[in-house]
């Protein structure tokens, strides 16, 4: 008869046994995948050849040997212009959020719930369908274009479409829930009687908020920062959608060598890039925490 | 009006900022809502009168006007491939749902109930597939699927679904396990119950609300994916945002507003149910 420590280990291997095989099989086999294929030749038709090659990140970074592959400085542009336009989804998020988070800390209970509720709501929606809004209302003939010319206060239609300002409002459209939330969850719990503190103190407005506020809610500014920089880096949908030429981003690069251009190690090579900076940005944000866990 | 002459201006300005913002996050779902009951074929902007055409078209109960027929530029060439898409997509969402919650509540008990070596090890795993981007894990599912030589289509999509699925059902699951009591399942066992009664009679029962909630962010999630299903889709297994996307892709279409006005409604409509549920819960 089994004693009850082995049945309990059986029961232990019973439970990760499903979990580990999908997560080995289906998800690191294919990150462990992309790595190896990024250093492989590509193919004269598409698919690879089995030989060591480090000529796809050359033609990304400039040590392409100008025979095969050719350096490119768009590469390395789109890659820094993907990055700045994630940096500032971030932003533009926070911004929009910060003031709502707070007003919405200071309503009642009820209230509370009502408003967060509709905060969540659009995420539930299809991203697509909240994309295709954008579509609508920044084209030339579009609701804002011609809400402006209506008002007189343009003469001529505003070219907003297809440009990186549509990716950037399409950008952060879709991604204020994922900065609301965190972002609440500090503002929340913010002690109120330290505001008054600081006032009764005779700090100002501009004061209180920049050295109590701010730093009491840096956890959550922190938190939702990265949780909106991650899906922003690789997002290839909204510049798809709204950015058209002007708007290409990493994604888009990554997608077009995979299903149109079909140079499979060097569309590895970029997402291998986008993940180191995804991994980076992680390694900083987990070390952070767990200093700060220390400290308290 | 008291209320409002009572608050400071600073106040009012903030008041009036949330009020902006929420009409910034609804304007556009309202707009296609309006959009679709347009009757104006060429130009949306401008107000038409009141029809149910659109929604009839796409429904298959009215042919399309003959000079949208005729342009090059038709192309819901059935509501078949709609109805296809939306078929696919649910038969998606219900498998992935099923094996995800099924996967992901084992491991959170797994990771809550037991101490082991690998643990810390297994906490990171369960993180991973949600920081990592989707794009990354499309293409590397789409290499490993076609150099295992595997054929892309349903089955393909299921899996990569439950990849990262499995997540978000192990997050909420293992949040609400830890609001458990482990003395019951400490008395249950006590009282001779061995570990499966104790499992499914003590520990399923009040893991029940997480599960759920897990379960339901999976399905919608799951409804709702484009980049990953956008990779590893066959020819045959278009689902519904895959679909939509390639018509957004080929233009502006009155079509699209009344798909897009029966998603946004269906949408709302299980996340109301759900919140809804959930609060009445806590109460």
């Amino acid at each position: 008869m089994a004693t009850p420590h082995t049945r309990e280990r059986l029961f232990l291997f019973g439970l990760l046994t499903p979990v580990t095989l999908l997560l080995g099989i289906f998800f690191l086999l294919p990150l462990a995948v992309i790595v190896i294929y990024s250093w492989l030749m590509p193919g004269l038709y598409g698919g690879v050849e089995w030989e060591f090659y480090h000529w796809n990140y050359g033609r990304l970074f400039g040590w392409a040997d100008g025979v095969m592959e050719i350096y490119e400085p768009i590469y390395l542009k789109i890659l820094l212009r993907s990055l700045s336009l994630a940096i500032l989804t971030v932003l533009l998020t926070l911004v929009l959020c910060y003031p709502v988070a707070f007003w919405i800390s200071r309503l009642s209970p009820r209230w509370q719930v009502v408003f967060l509720f509709l905060i969540t709501l659009p995420f539930f929606t299809s991203l697509v369908v909240r994309l295709y809004a954008w579509l609508l209302i920044l084209k030339p003939s579009g609701v804002l274009n011609s809400t402006l010319l209506g008002m007189g206060l343009i003469s001529e239609p505003l070219e907003i479409l297809f440009t990186r300002t549509a990716v950037v409002i399409g950008m952060a459209y879709v991604m204020i829930p994922f900065m609301f939330m965190p972002l609440f969850a500090s503002i929340g719990n913010l002690d109120r009687s330290l505001l008054e503190a600081s006032s009764d103190l005779g700090a100002g407005r501009v004061q209180t908020f920049f050295k109590v506020m701010l730093p009491q809610t840096m956890p959550g500014v922190i938190g939702g920062s990265v949780i909106v920089f991650i899906p922003s880096v690789g997002n290839f949908v909204v510049p798809d959608v709204l950015g058209g030429a002007k708007g290409l981003m990493i994604g888009n690069l990554v997608e077009q060598q995979f299903l149109s251009a079909r140079n499979w190690p060097f569309g590895s090579a970029l997402s291998v890039v986008i993940m180191a900076v995804v991994l980076g940005v992680m390694l900083i944000y987990v070390t952070r925490l767990v200093r700060e866990g220390r400290a308290s | 009006m008291k209320y409002l002459r009572r608050l400071p201006l600073s106040a009012m300005l903030l008041t009036f900022y949330s009020l902006l913002f929420f009409a910034f996050i609804y304007a556009p779902l309202a707009l296609i809502v309006t959009y679709s009951f347009n009757a104006n074929p060429v130009n949306m902007m401008v107000w038409d009168g009141f029809t149910l055409d659109w929604y009839r078209i796409i429904l298959g109960l009215k042919d399309r006007p003959v000079d949208i027929v005729n342009s090059s530029s038709a192309y819901l060439d059935s509501t078949d491939q709609l109805l296809e898409a939306l078929r696919n997509s649910l038969i998606i969402a219900t498998s992935t749902t099923t094996i995800s919650t099924v996967i992901g509540t084992s491991a959170a008990i797994a990771l809550a109930r037991f101490r082991f070596r690998m643990r810390g090890f297994y906490r990171g795993l369960m993180m991973m597939p949600m920081t990592m981007p989707d794009i990354v894990l499309g293409i590397g599912l789409l290499i490993f699927f076609v150099s295992a030589g595997a054929k892309l289509g349903l089955t393909t999509i299921i899996i990569g679904h439950c990849t990262f699925l499995t997540s978000y059902v192990f997050i909420i699951v293992q949040a609400r396990m830890a609001g458990l009591d482990p003395a019951l399942e400490e008395a249950s066992a006590d009282l001779g119950a061995n570990e499966w009664l104790t499992f499914r009679k003590v520990l399923l029962p009040q893991l029940m609300p997480g599960i759920a909630g897990g379960a339901m962010l999976a399905f919608i999630i799951s409804m709702d994916d484009l980049v990953i299903t956008y990779f590893i889709s066959g020819t045959d297994s278009t689902t519904l945002p895959v679909f939509i996307f390639s018509m957004v892709r080929r233009g502006v279409k009155p079509e699209i507003n009344a798909i897009a006005t029966l998603i946004i409604l269906v949408s709302i409509i299980i996340a109301a149910v759900g919140l809804w549920l959930r609060a009445r819960r806590k109460d």
